[in-house]
């Protein structure tokens, strides 16, 4: 899909920092999002020894190796990629970006490159490449898509994750993911929105009143219990903005009759280690097996969210034992299933507006998931359309890799990384756009809002909450109304 | 046959071709044990291969990109390669000289073929070149190995071509022909040692992209450590 490139003006709204003058010359970095207070002396070799330590302890080696041995060039990946289809800008075609990192990896990581730089004294990593790669990887959504166009098989995505990774290690990293995962790893709530336990309870008990008015039905959310089929992680920022994805994850649980729980020992889905640091991705991962595993639960089940639901669906059998891991399942695997096997009944006459699927980037891109939801939401939404392309071809939101989590550069987000997004919804002329995403629902929410689009965003199970059928056993007949009021 | 051609066409063919021989598997050998060491650190070891193998075939076999983005460059791509694989391997008078040096032989490229080959290879190469000095995507990415790569490559299938189809002297045929296998065999030399890699490793890029994401399990603890860090709060 081609996209008309922004204008000089929106390029100067978007590219516009909220850092202040005086902070960018302290920290001698100049980028758009906020760091917290890091060492910024003898940056490059601290940069080197990190990037050493990481080549020591993982498999990076492999891919740095055979990517700068055929890296062509050839800009095929520029068709791709939304944030270049968006800017025209050349620092932002993916192969370039990947070159600043397989260019400091030649020189300082190889016999040929080290033998050249002496022999021509250059080539050194500075202050001022490091300054580009922290300012180039975090222009990146790491949507990966620009893999699929690559003919040299090039992960740019994973390239973007390294940089990050080892920026990180010299406290380059946005200050919003940067606290959030200490919250949620050293802090009391163990959350990334640090929402404690009663205030957890008190939101359910809440949902769960809402529902029995709604639906008449007893709808529970079933906290700590054992030997529960599924235990629940959603990105936690649902329990504070997504309340009707909940309750239609709720309400599917209450028609399926499978047990299921949320911990309260912890109950965070977000990992923000997948988007700059392993050793982060690692902890936050051991911590929902610890999790589940004090529950003597068998299923990791993740809620809503791309990014959520990969890492645990492809880390968990990584750094917890392998094929012994225990298994994850992602919702909307499990609501599709309910749904196929007759479990599941949804009204065909509820929804009634057009309604488009947008593919969060973590569930398609690998073509893990794409079809379930559409098959359900075609189910029962009669005015349904497809966005092209869609699938595991799909455009990103513009909010992805984490980006949508750092507030700051919302101007960015939603002018530049989600044009072409933004283009793809208007042409699609959806009224209601399902996005199985926190992140996705977040950044798609403000691009609507900002791009002036007239789009109503939810989570699948919004629509599900709205259309489900319950089985008559399932419905209580309410106390009967106070004499005075007419029965309709 | 003037005595640098001969030599040109003898020991200095074989060398070159066991170099680039010998440089190949050196470059698949490290490719492909690098990827066993990392499969065997994985935490995860299972593959999703079906995925991984449908990849590599769409991109060995990149029939699908004649319909995709980018059509024309993709298109000219396609076909300078063809034409590069295909007639120095099948070329008459090239299973000749490989016969000469290694004593085998197979099949050859009908004589209209490889003509109209050779005359679509330049003609492509060229485009592409002119390619990445046009688009501005493409230039601003282009290293100076990439511009000298096409100019190499295009240099023995002009010469060839030359030689083959137009009447020249004598002389001017030897100084071609020079041109073209000694141009041929630097090929052969920096085949190994350059981005033409891509000749034998592309089939193995998706392989090493999806294993690339097989992390090895526990090294927070061990990276903590060598960086110092151990202890020390998110």
């Amino acid at each position: 899909m081609k996209t008309s490139r922004i204008t000089d003006d929106e390029r100067a709204k978007a590219l516009k920092s909220s850092i202040k003058p005086e902070v960018i010359e302290k920290q001698k970095l100049n980028v758009r999002y906020n760091i917290e207070k890091f060492d910024v002396n003898d940056r490059p070799r601290r940069f080197l020894e990190a990037f050493a330590a990481i080549l020591k302890h993982s498999n990076y080696r492999m891919m740095l190796d055979h990517y700068s041995r055929i890296v062509s060039r050839c800009s095929l990946c520029t068709t791709t990629c939304h944030v270049y289809q968006a800017t025209g800008n050349p620092e932002d075609i993916p192969c370039y970006r990947s070159g600043l990192l397989l260019d400091v990896y030649k020189r300082h990581f190889t016999l040929a490159g080290e033998l050249k730089g002496r022999i021509s004294g250059g080539g050194y990593l500075t202050d001022e490449k490091i300054q580009e790669m922290a300012d180039s990887f975090w222009n990146c959504t790491a949507c990966r898509r620009c893999a699929l166009e690559c003919p040299m098989g090039l992960d740019h995505g994973l390239i973007t994750h390294l940089g990050r990774y080892i920026l990180s290690e010299i406290g380059i990293a946005p200050r919003a993911l940067v606290v959030s995962t200490r919250e949620q790893l050293e802090g009391k709530t163990k959350n990334t929105s640090a929402i404690p336990v009663p205030a957890l309870k008190d939101t359910l008990e809440f949902l769960e009143d809402d529902m029995f008015e709604e639906k008449s039905v007893r709808i529970k959310f079933p906290l700590d219990v054992e030997g529960a089929d599924y235990v629940f992680f959603a990105a936690v920022s649902d329990y504070l903005m997504e309340a009707e994805t909940l309750m239609g994850i709720a309400a599917v649980f209450a028609a399926t009759g499978d047990k299921w729980t949320i911990g309260t020992g912890y109950y965070d889905g977000i990992n923000y280690g997948l988007f700059y640091s392993d050793r982060i991705l690692e902890r936050v991962v051991k911590q929902v097996d610890e999790e589940t595993k004090r529950l003597k639960g068998k299923n990791i089940l993740i809620g809503e969210c791309g990014h959520a639901s990969r890492s645990a669906k492809q880390f968990i059998p990584t750094y917890c034992g392998g094929e012994k891991a225990l298994p994850v399942v992602s919702i909307l695997e499990y609501t599709h299933k309910a749904w196929k096997e007759g479990r599941l009944k949804l009204g065909p006459d509820v929804v009634t507006e057009k309604v488009a699927y947008h593919d969060p980037c973590n569930f398609a891109r690998n073509r893990w998931i794409i079809n379930q939801p559409r098959e359900v939401l075609k189910a029962f939404c009669k005015n349904y359309v497809e966005m092209t392309p869609s699938g595991d071809n799909n455009i990103c939101c513009g909010g992805g890799g984490g980006t949508v989590s750092i507030d700051e550069i919302r101007p960015y987000r939603t002018t530049v990384g989600g044009k072409l997004k933004a283009d793809q919804i208007r042409k699609s002329g959806c009224e209601i756009l399902v996005a199985p995403c926190a992140n996705c629902k977040k950044q798609l929410r403000e691009l609507v809002e900002d791009q002036g689009i007239n789009v109503q965003v939810v989570g699948l199970h919004d629509l599900i909450y709205k259309a489900i059928i319950f089985d008559d056993s399932l419905i209580e007949k309410k106390e009967e109304q106070p004499s005075g009021k007419e029965e309709k | 046959m003037t005595p640098l051609l001969e030599f040109a066409k003898g020991p200095l063919f074989r060398l070159c071709f066991v170099i680039m021989l010998l440089g190949l598997a050196r470059i698949i050998f490290l490719d492909i044990w690098a990827a066993y060491k990392a499969y065997k650190k994985a935490g995860d070891k299972k593959m999703p291969w079906k995925l991984t193998l449908s990849r590599t075939w769409e991109w060995v076999f990149p029939v699908k990109r004649l319909i995709h983005n980018f059509q024309v460059y993709s298109v000219l791509s396609i076909l300078f390669h063809i034409g590069l694989i295909l007639v120095p391997i099948f070329l008459f008078a090239h299973i000749q000289l490989w016969k000469g040096a290694l004593g085998i032989s197979w099949p050859a490229l009908p004589y209209g073929w490889a003509f109209w080959l050779t005359i679509s290879t330049i003609v492509f190469g060229v485009s592409l070149y002119i390619g990445r000095l046009v688009i501005k995507q493409a230039r601003m990415l282009s290293r100076k190995q990439d511009y000298l790569w096409l100019i190499l490559l295009l240099i023995p299938f002009i010469t060839g071509f030359v030689c083959a189809n137009i009447s020249i002297s004598p002389g001017s045929y030897q100084f071609f022909m020079t041109v073209h296998v000694l141009s041929g065999e630097l090929i052969f030399i920096l085949i190994p040692f350059s981005k033409i890699a891509h000749c034998v490793l592309q089939p193995l890029s998706q392989l090493v992209s999806t294993l690339a994401w097989k992390f090895p399990p526990d090294t927070d603890d061990d990276i903590c450590t060598t960086l110092n860090k151990k202890g020390a709060p998110v």
